[in-house]
């Protein structure tokens, strides 16, 4: 109860959630000036585990400097930052093996490390994500057991209060968390996030799983299942939802922690506004498909050849805020829109249940307001009508019989 | 006029032109908000592309008659308090009189008019309340609609300034958390009320009909010429 007080509160103190795109000169010289310290400061450090040199790993997997320098404008741009921040995103992006990252893998599909590991070629973002310094990945690390164990103590301990922790999968709290341990020691999930997360600089979920419960949470959420908002306090936690999260984001992030020291501005539910600032359908390629009333009516169809619009198919792009309408996966090469299947608008909280029902929302089966039964919003509507007519016809066909016939002479 | 009869003013022409507004309005915001929560007709026909704009123009409709219904809940709001005709509120104040007078409506309805122990020429309780009932739900459509409507101006920016969206964030954000925490939910609410509004109109056309026929008093013309005729006491 409390916590929805203070969300209300929230909400009304909120500056609006506007995207501020030019915040003058002034502001960018000063962040300029504040970055360029602190990177000199980074450069003095030793890198840390991983010693290998960002453009010797690009020159190896195929990539000359013009791809790099490409890959540095367009993430200038999604920070929202002036093009003369270019040359420090490239040094920032040189200097992220200084950054110490450990990732927690909790309950989920492990879905966004695939997506990490899985691309067909790795991408510059990709590659950027392999050369930081991860000092701990419970999916990926050869360690097991102990040996594990005493990794992450060591890692814990040398980096105390200044490890970026970023988390996977949400956090089953149902039958004191037993639903989800790890490790030796049989920790539940939960208080092996709250020992890791006490000493770390900034905490970032990634992946809807880890913001809002995600899958995991979806009805009946057997386990209880929460995201990471939710159990950790006194923490700065940035949020980036989406199934999977999109990499450029996770780098975006990190690279703006790199050169500010700081979070990005973030919204109310604390997913950066340079991301999820944008309603997925003002930048959608099938938009005009939207005003004109050209929709697919079912998958293949003579619509679905051209384009149309995928609302009737149940996209949920008009409620759903995030950037791959404009940034999209693996590098801009496409996204669920583009290859013909509507948003579901996973990067939103109860997506599972409220946006991926690949039809529009009048026609999905929702928990009616009376709760058991799931009826679709307009099945319930015509309800509510043919209760109202059978009433109005009762009372109508009573008075007819009854007369016109009052009491007023009588009483 | 027929004799024996008087005439009782009932409604003035401001709440009468109000009254029609509102309706057209309820009417033309069903009809395009059907549309835009489920395109139930196509527009995949060989048009000339200058007439393709069939979603636009349903949620062009939609945002006008919203916008009408804005300013007539705004104006209907103030009248409510401070209207020189009739100040609806002192009829919802929960007061002896005033339950007594909603219970013997009800019962009036129930009995078939069979019962009949109020005075039916002025507006009573029942129909005060229930008039409430309305505007508390256009009220609910206009911040539920207005917190759907800013979701589309994600830039902060509107072709009436910054001030538009900012306004709106602050006074229909709200409504986020109260329905349950997602945009979604602003969404179904926005039109499950819809469905409680067109149930609501159904029994008002039919009650306003029903007292027509039963009470002969000539309730029906309220709404036209914003008068209703009593019979003469001295009959």
């Amino acid at each position: 109860m409390t916590d929805k007080r203070e969300a209300v509160k929230k909400l009304f103190t909120e500056k609006s959630a506007r995207v501020d795109t030019n915040r003058g000169d002034i502001y960018y010289q000063r962040l300029y000036a504040q970055c360029k310290k602190r990177l000199e400061e980074l450069k003095k450090l030793e890198p840390l585990g991983n010693k290998v040199e960002l453009s010797e790993v690009l020159s190896d997997e195929g990539y000359d400097r013009r791809d790099f320098m490409k890959w540095v404008s367009a993430t200038t741009a999604m920070l929202m930052l002036p093009s003369f921040f270019e040359p420090l995103v490239a040094e920032a992006a040189e200097v992220m093996n200084r950054v110490p990252v450990i990732w927690l893998e909790l309950q989920d599909c492990a879905g966004n490390t695939e997506a990490l590991l899985r691309s067909d070629g790795p991408k510059i973002d990709e590659i950027i994500l392999d050369i930081i310094s991860l000092e701990f990945n419970e999916t990926i690390m050869v360690a097991a057991g102990h040996q594990a164990e005493e990794q992450l103590h060591d890692a814990m301990e040398t980096f105390k209060g200044k490890y970026l922790l970023f988390v996977e999968g949400a956090i089953p709290t149902a039958m004191n968390g037993n639903y989800g341990t790890i490790g030796p020691s049989g920790e539940t999930f939960e208080e092996h996030l709250v020992r890791i997360a006490e000493h770390a600089a900034a905490l970032v979920a990634v992946g809807t799983c880890a913001t809002f419960g995600g899958v995991p949470a979806a009805a009946p959420n057997p386990t209880g299942a929460v995201g990471v908002m939710d159990i950790v306090r006194g923490k700065p936690i940035i949020n980036i939802p989406a199934c999977p999260a999109n990499p450029a984001n996770m780098v975006g992030v990190i690279l703006h922690y790199v050169l500010t020291g700081q979070v990005p501005e973030l919204d109310s539910l604390l997913r950066p506004k340079f991301a999820f600032g944008y309603r997925i359908h003002d930048n959608c390629e099938r938009r005009a498909h939207f005003d004109a009333g050209e929709f697919v009516e079912e998958w293949g169809d003579e619509g679905a050849k051209n384009n149309f619009c995928l609302y009737k198919v149940g996209c949920k792009g008009p409620m759903t805020f995030n950037n791959c309408s404009i940034i999209r996966y693996n590098e801009s090469v496409n996204w669920p829109v583009g290859v013909g299947h509507g948003c579901i608008g996973c990067s939103e909280p109860d997506f599972w249940d409220k946006y991926a029902y690949e039809r529009p929302m009048a026609d999905a089966n929702i928990k009616a307001p009376t709760g058991g039964v799931e009826k679709t919003v307009d099945e319930f509507g015509l309800g509510v009508l043919t209760a109202t007519a059978v009433g109005i016809g009762i009372h109508a066909a009573a008075s007819a019989l009854a007369g016109k016939k009052s009491d007023e002479g009588e009483a | 006029m027929k004799n024996g009869y008087k005439r009782v003013k009932r409604m003035t022409a401001t709440g009468r032109i109000i009254h029609w507004i509102n309706a057209i309005s309820v009417l033309a915001a069903v009809i395009t908000g059907l549309y835009i929560a489920h395109p139930y007709y196509q527009s995949f026909i060989a048009d000339p592309a200058v007439d393709k704009y069939v979603m636009a123009w349903n949620r062009w409709v939609h945002f006008i008659v919203a916008i009408l219904l804005d300013v007539t809940s705004i104006i209907i709001a103030y009248l409510y308090f401070f209207s020189r005709f009739e100040k609806p509120y002192k009829k919802i104040i929960p007061t002896g009189k005033n339950i007594k007078e909603f219970v013997e409506v009800v019962l009036n309805l129930l009995t078939l008019n069979r019962r009949k122990n109020f005075d039916s020429s002025h507006n009573d309780s029942f129909n005060t309340v229930y008039f409430t009932i309305l505007h508390l739900m256009l009220a609910w459509m206009l911040l539920t609609g207005l917190q759907l409507y800013v979701h589309g101006l994600g830039s902060g920016l509107s072709s009436i300034g910054e001030w538009w969206p900012a306004m709106l964030h602050l006074v229909t954000d709200w409504t986020i958390p109260v329905t349950g925490g997602t945009l979604m939910d602003v969404r179904i609410s926005h039109h499950y009320t819809m469905w409680w509004i067109i149930a609501w109109v159904m029994f008002h056309v039919y009650y306003q009909i029903w007292r027509t026929i039963y009470w002969q008093e000539g309730d029906m013309a309220i709404v036209f010429g914003g008068s209703k005729f009593k019979k003469e006491e001295s009959k």
